[in-house]
C-alpha cells in the first residue's frame, strides 16, 4: 500500500512531537502518562536548587521543580514544582532543600503531612523548611578557616621548633630548671616520706591552735583587741629600738673600721706587730731567766737570804 | 570606489547580497500557497521523512560512543557512574542531536537541493518556468526551506531518541553503567530547557542548510561542471555557516 507524502509526514511530526514531550517529562521525572499537579514552595535560601531538580517523597522520585525565582515583593525565594497527581501533599505538608550543593545534586524533599487532613489545592503554598545549609556554610566560610588553620599551624611549628632546640641541648635553661625541678621535687617527696608524721603533727597543731584563735577571738573578743593593741605598741616600741640599735651598730662599724685600719690606741694595738715581737722578746727572756733559775737556784737563793734574814 | 575593492572582499558581499534578495524573494511568496503546496510536501519527505534512517544510525553511534568515551575518561572512583548519563544526555540534546543531524543533512540534502537546482538552471528549466509565468522562487525555493525548518527539528528529535537509547544500551550492554543510573544521572542534571535549545538550533540548521543550498543551487553557472561545483560548495558552506550558528547560538542563548 502506498502512503501519500501527506500521512507520511503528518505521521512523522506527530510521533517527533510526542517522542519530544514524553522524552522531556520522562528526563524530568514526571509520570509520562499521569498527570501532576503545580505547587509552591517559599524559602530564606534556595541553597543551589534550580529548575529540573527532582522532588522527592521519602527518597522517591515523584516530580520536579518548575521554576526558581525572587519574589519582588517579600525578597524571598520562590520555587514552583510539580508532582505526581496521586502523592497526597496535605496541609501541613514541608519542603525542604536538601543534597549537596557543592557536587551539584540538589534535590527539594517534600515531607508529607498528615494524611487525613484535605490536601493542598493546585498551585497553593508547601511551607518551606530554611534548611541549615551545613556544606554550603562551610564552603563559603573555607577560606577563612584555613587561614586561620594555617597560621595556627606556622605559629605550633615554631614553637615546637624553638622548644625542640631548647629540649635538644643539654646546655639550655630549661633543661636545667626541669632537672633542678626534678630534684626539687625528689627532695620534697623525700622529705614529705620521712616527715609524714611530724607533718601531720605540725598540721594537727595548727588546727587546734587555729581552733583556739577561733573560740579565743569568739569568746573574749575585748581581750584579743587590746592585746592586740599592746602588741602594736610593742612593735612600735620595738621599732624605735630597732632604729637606736641601728644607729648603735653603725657607730660600732664606725668604729670596727677604725679598728681595722690602725687610728687610734686600740687599733694601733691590734693592727702595730711590734708590740707582739716586744711581747715575745720579753716572754723569752722571762723564759730564760726561769730555766736559768731552775738551773742555778742557788745563785738566786743567795738572795733569798736576805729573805731568810727576815 | 567598489572597482578598486579586492576581489576576495567584493565577491562575499556580492554573494550576500543576492542571498538577502533570493530571500526577500522567497519570503514574499511564501502566501502563495498554492505555487508550492504539493511541491511542500514531496520536499517534506525527501528531507525529513527519507533522512530519518541515517540520520538516527549516525546518531546512535554517537550517543554509544559518547557514553563509551566517557565512562573512559572518567576514572575517578568517587565519581558516581550515573554522571555518565548525566554527560551522555545533555551532549546529546544541546550539541550532537542538531549537529550530527546537521552534518548528514549537509551532505545529503544540501547537496541534493543544489544538484537539482543546478541542474534545472542550466538545462534552463527554471527559464521555462518563468516563461510559464512561475514565480520559480516560489515554487522551487520555499517548499525545501520550509520543509527544511519544519523536518529538522523532527530529525533532531529522532537523533536523540536513538543517540540516548543507543547510549544507555551500550552502556548497559558493555557494562559501563546500568540504565537505571545512567537515567538517574541524567535526571538529577536535565534542565528543561536544554531540549528547547535543541529545538531552537534545529529550526535555524534547518533554515541555513536549505536556504544555502537553494542558493548555490538557483544561481548555478556554466553547465554539468558548474553543477558540480554549486553541489560541493553548497555542503562546504552548509557546514561552515551550520557551525558558525551552532557558536553563535551557543553563545546568546546559554
Amino acid at each position: 500500500m502506498k502512503y501519500s507524502n501527506e500521512i507520511k509526514v503528518g505521521v512523522t511530526i506527530i510521533l517527533a512531537t510526542v517522542v519530544f514531550i514524553l522524552g522531556v517529562r520522562y528526563f524530568e521525572d514526571l509520570p509520562l502518562f499521569n498527570s501532576t499537579y503545580g505547587l509552591t514552595a517559599e524559602f530564606d535560601n534556595a541553597g543551589g536548587l534550580i529548575a529540573g531538580n527532582i522532588v522527592r517523597v521519602n527518597g522517591v522520585a515523584v516530580g520536579s521543580v518548575n521554576a526558581v525565582y525572587i519574589s519582588e515583593e517579600s525578597g524571598k525565594v520562590i520555587v514552583d514544582f510539580h508532582v505526581d497527581k496521586n502523592i497526597p501533599v496535605t496541609e501541613g505538608s514541608e519542603a525542604v532543600v536538601a543534597g549537596f550543593d557543592a557536587l551539584g545534586v540538589v534535590r527539594l524533599e517534600l515531607k508529607l503531612g498528615d494524611p487525613n487532613v484535605p490536601r493542598i489545592p493546585e498551585g497553593g503554598l508547601v511551607s518551606g523548611l530554611n534548611p541549615g545549609d551545613l556544606i554550603g556554610q562551610m564552603t563559603e566560610r573555607a577560606p577563612e578557616m584555613m587561614d586561620g588553620a594555617d597560621r595556627v599551624l606556622g605559629q605550633l611549628e615554631g614553637v615546637l621548633a624553638e622548644a625542640n632546640t631548647m629540649l635538644a641541648s643539654p646546655e639550655s635553661d630549661f633543661r636545667q630548671t626541669l632537672r633542678a625541678v626534678q630534684g626539687s621535687v625528689d627532695e620534697v617527696e623525700t622529705l614529705l616520706s620521712e616527715e609524714r608524721e611530724r607533718i601531720s603533727d605540725i598540721l594537727g597543731n595548727v588546727d587546734r591552735l587555729t581552733a583556739d584563735l577561733d573560740t579565743a577571738a569568739g569568746e573574749d573578743g575585748e581581750a584579743v583587741t587590746a592585746l592586740m593593741d599592746r602588741l602594736n605598741t610593742m612593735m612600735t616600741t620595738l621599732d624605735a629600738d630597732l632604729e637606736s640599735y641601728s644607729a648603735t651598730n653603725e657607730q660600732l662599724q664606725e668604729i670596727l673600721r677604725k679598728l681595722n685600719d690602725g687610728d687610734g690606741t686600740l687599733g694601733m694595738l691590734i693592727n702595730d706587730p711590734s708590740m707582739y715581737h716586744r711581747l715575745d722578746s720579753t716572754l723569752t727572756g722571762i723564759n730564760a731567766l726561769v730555766a736559768d733559775f731552775q738551773n742555778n737556784p742557788e745563785k738566786y737563793l743567795k738572795e733569798m737570804k736576805l729573805v731568810d734574814l727576815f | 570606489m567598489l572597482r578598486n575593492t579586492p576581489a576576495f572582499i567584493l565577491n562575499p558581499l556580492q554573494a550576500l547580497g543576492r542571498y538577502s534578495q533570493l530571500l526577500f524573494h522567497a519570503f514574499g511568496a511564501i502566501p502563495e500557497f498554492g505555487t508550492y503546496r504539493k511541491n511542500l510536501w514531496e520536499q517534506m519527505v525527501r528531507i525529513g521523512v527519507e533522512s530519518l534512517p541515517i540520520v538516527m544510525m549516525a546518531a546512535a553511534f554517537s550517543g554509544a560512543v559518547t557514553t563509551v568515551q566517557t565512562s573512559y575518561q572518567l576514572v575517578f572512583p568517587l565519581i558516581p557512574k550515573g554522571i555518565i548519563g548525566a554527560i551522555v544526555v545533555p551532549s546529546m540534546i544541546l550539541e550532537l542531536g542538531a549537529v550530527v543531524t546537521g552534518f548528514i543533512l549537509a551532505g545529503r540534502v544540501g547537496a541534493r537541493i543544489a544538484a537539482e537546482l543546478g541542474t534545472m538552471r542550466v538545462t534552463e528549466q527554471i527559464d521555462a518556468l518563468e516563461a510559464m509565468g512561475l514565480n520559480s522562487i516560489g515554487y522551487l525555493i520555499v517548499p525545501r526551506v520550509v520543509a527544511g525548518i519544519v523536518m529538522f527539528p523532527v530529525l533532531y528529535v529522532a537523533a536523540c531518541f536513538v543517540g540516548i537509547g543507543g547510549g544507555m544500551l551500550v552502556g548497559d550492554l558493555g557494562g559501563f553503567v546500568p540504565i537505571g543510573e545512567f537515567v538517574d544521572g541524567a535526571r538529577e542534571f536535565f534542565q528543561p530547557f536544554d531540549p528547547l535549545f535543541g529545538v531552537i538550533k534545529s529550526l535555524v540548521f534547518g533554515f541555513t542548510i536549505t536556504s544555502i543550498s537553494c542558493f548555490k543551487g538557483y544561481y548555478t553557472k556554466g553547465g554539468a561542471e558548474g553543477v558540480g561545483r554549486a553541489t560541493t560548495q553548497a555542503a562546504v558552506a552548509s557546514c561552515v555557516f551550520l557551525l558558525l550558528a551552532d557558536l553563535v547560538l551557543a553563545v546568546i542563548l546559554l
